[in-house]
């Protein structure tokens, strides 16, 4: 079974390499060149929301970064470090949004599907092999571009801050959590629970609709649109909107920060206790059953 | 002949709205035959087979290897193999890419047998099937096939679109190379004349029922086509033919269960080609309708 499921996880890879390798890795060199650019090409961003430039280290800033406690201090570079690597997380979701709309709709479309289905393995393990590859593998292969890219920040910042006598190295690595790469990645485990049913909803429009697009956004506008008339709420456009975003961040999870921070492990726990993540894993429980019943009885193969 | 049942079906029947695919389907295939499925498009040659892969829902009894192929599909393809012109390889893909992966996911697949027939082959295993030719397309999932030690092989369509070299070079690289006398081949296409030599069974289908299943060889028996000479043709056509028709000028008469040395004396006695059998039997059985 681990074999089969290795086969199928790797075909996944390098079927979707643009959206889970490439477009990754180009954003992450692209936001390595533009930091070390900052630091030692003299690069000067600033908008009214937005700071990044050398020119921000004025004297004031100087003695305020060397009186600072050491807390404080790591809070910061791990805010900052976080903060950098939101493009990452953001086209790999994007990538998986995509990925999760055509993965099934592609193998009716290029007619490979009954080809798929000649073969030894039944639909539910083809159908867990995606659930794999977007909860557990995909998120496992952005944290290398989130190291690089931390480390590429942190020694720019370093031959920086030293060489303008700034602060030392031992400043600012002193206040580098290395753990933090462990709290990342299961921070993405999570988020990627929390997303689940939204990726499967998008699977399951590829397999069933002729046109997967509309599939996946109509019913869920009429179920909106008819919840709002006949009940009054709007529990699944806020379900929605809710597995969209953090999970650290949305309604259900009884912590309310302030301030984007790393999350801790004992977070990941508590949004475990929740009624909202457990109701997401049993939508995804049923999306993963209603995909393994259309895909096996599809005998209609045509789509747009 | 080996007797070991493989393939029954009892009653199979698919209907898409008020028109069956298949209607009533009874039959028994054996190990070892080689059946070919004869029908013009929408027999429902197509539709048995994809059943007997467990790709369709049917109506009635339908056991593969003792297994039912909807409930045991996947448990089922570990043992039965099949092209067909609608299961196309992902393009995408390199040959080593879907070499790895068969490799990974079924377990009767042999890599280095595999590799070692596409060492016989133009077939790069760093090209991406998007680049290869139909031909060598269907030639790179024979040679799929060729690797794994399935039971049973189901061919539909398989040589569609091909040139007749790679339609030729097909056949009998399927029957030298791999069949065996355990195996049992099912075959469907419209190029009978080019199967009719490897085929030890046929099945004749049309509007979804079987019109005829005979072996070749109780074919050739049961069956004679005789070319009277022009003296003969009265005598001939008092005989009965079961089928008559005009080739190149000359009256040619199918007949069934007769004597070969009454018809010697009135002309050239052959048996029939499976094309022109199949015409005949269909012609009859829309004749008889009609009456």
């Amino acid at each position: 079974m681990i074999k089969v499921l290795k086969a199928m996880i790797v075909r996944e890879i390098q079927e979707h390499k643009v959206a889970f390798v490439y477009a990754p890795f180009f954003v992450s060199i692209i936001l390595c060149l533009v930091i070390a650019s900052v630091y030692f090409g003299g690069t000067n961003i600033q908008t009214d929301q937005f700071n990044f430039s050398t020119e921000y280290y004025d004297e004031e800033i100087r003695q305020a970064m060397q009186s600072v406690s050491s807390v404080s201090r790591i809070d910061i570079v791990r805010t900052g470090l976080l903060v950098l690597g939101f493009p990452i997380l953001l086209t790999v979701g994007f990538g998986l949004l995509a990925y999760s709309l055509s993965t099934f709709a592609d193998e009716r479309k290029d007619r490979s599907l009954i080809f798929w289905r000649s073969l030894p393995v039944s639909d539910l393990t083809t159908v867990l092999s995606k659930v794999f590859t977007v909860t557990l593998i995909v998120p496992l292969m952005v944290l290398p571009y989130i190291i690089l890219l931390q480390l590429v920040s942190m020694t720019s910042a370093s031959i920086f801050f030293a060489t303008n006598d700034i602060v030392s190295f031992g400043w600012l690595w002193g206040s580098y959590i290395f753990t933090d790469w462990f709290r990342i990645i299961f921070s993405l485990w999570a988020q990627s629970l929390w997303s689940l049913p939204l990726f499967l909803w998008l699977m399951l429009a590829g397999t069933y609709a002729a046109r997967p697009i509309a599939g996946a956004i109509v019913p869920p506008v009429i179920l909106i649109v008819l919840e709002g008339i006949i009940f009054k709420t709007n529990l699944v456009l806020e379900f929605i909107e809710n597995r969209i975003g953090f999970w650290s961040r949305a309604d259900s999870f009884p912590k309310e920060y302030q301030e984007l921070r790393v999350v801790d492990v004992s977070d990941i726990l508590l949004l475990f206790s929740t009624q909202a993540f457990w109701i997401g894993i049993l939508a995804s429980v049923i999306l993963v059953a209603g995909i393994v019943y259309v895909r096996s009885s599809n005998s209609d193969h045509a789509i747009d | 002949m080996n007797t070991e049942v493989v393939i029954t079906a009892n009653n199979i029947s698919k209907r898409y709205d008020e028109s069956y695919a298949l209607e009533n389907i009874d039959i028994e295939i054996s190990k070892g035959q080689i059946m070919g499925l004869i029908g013009p498009n929408g027999a429902g040659k197509s539709t048995f087979l994809q059943s007997v892969l467990g790709l369709l829902k049917t109506e009635g009894n339908l056991e593969v290897l003792g297994l039912d192929p909807r409930k045991d599909r996947h448990k089922l393809l570990k043992e039965v193999c099949s092209i067909t012109d609608v299961a196309v390889l992902p393009k995408w893909m390199t040959v080593q890419q879907l070499l790895d992966y068969m490799d990974g996911v079924h377990p009767g697949f042999d890599l280095d047998k595999c590799k070692s027939i596409l060492s016989r082959t133009n077939i790069k295993l760093h090209s991406k099937i998007k680049v290869l030719s139909r031909g060598m397309v269907v030639q790179l999932h024979l040679s799929l096939v060729m690797a794994i030690d399935a039971k049973i092989l189901v061919l539909d369509e398989p040589t569609l679109g091909l040139d007749l070299v790679y339609r030729k070079d097909f056949y009998s690289q399927l029957i030298e190379d791999y069949y065996e006398g355990d195996k049992t081949i099912l075959i469907s296409t419209h190029q009978v004349e080019e199967i009719e030599g490897v085929l030890s069974d046929a099945v004749f289908m049309n509007q979804g029922r079987i019109v005829m299943k005979d072996s070749i060889e109780s074919i050739n028996k049961k069956y004679l086509e005789l070319r009277p000479d022009q003296n003969y043709l009265d005598a001939a056509k008092s005989l009965n033919p079961m089928h008559q028709r005009t080739e190149l000028g000359r009256e040619v008469m199918l007949f069934e269960d007769i004597d070969k040395d009454k018809l010697t004396a009135l002309g050239d006695v052959r048996p029939p080609v499976i094309a022109d059998l199949f015409m005949a039997i269909m012609e009859t059985t829309k004749k008889g309708g009609q009456q």
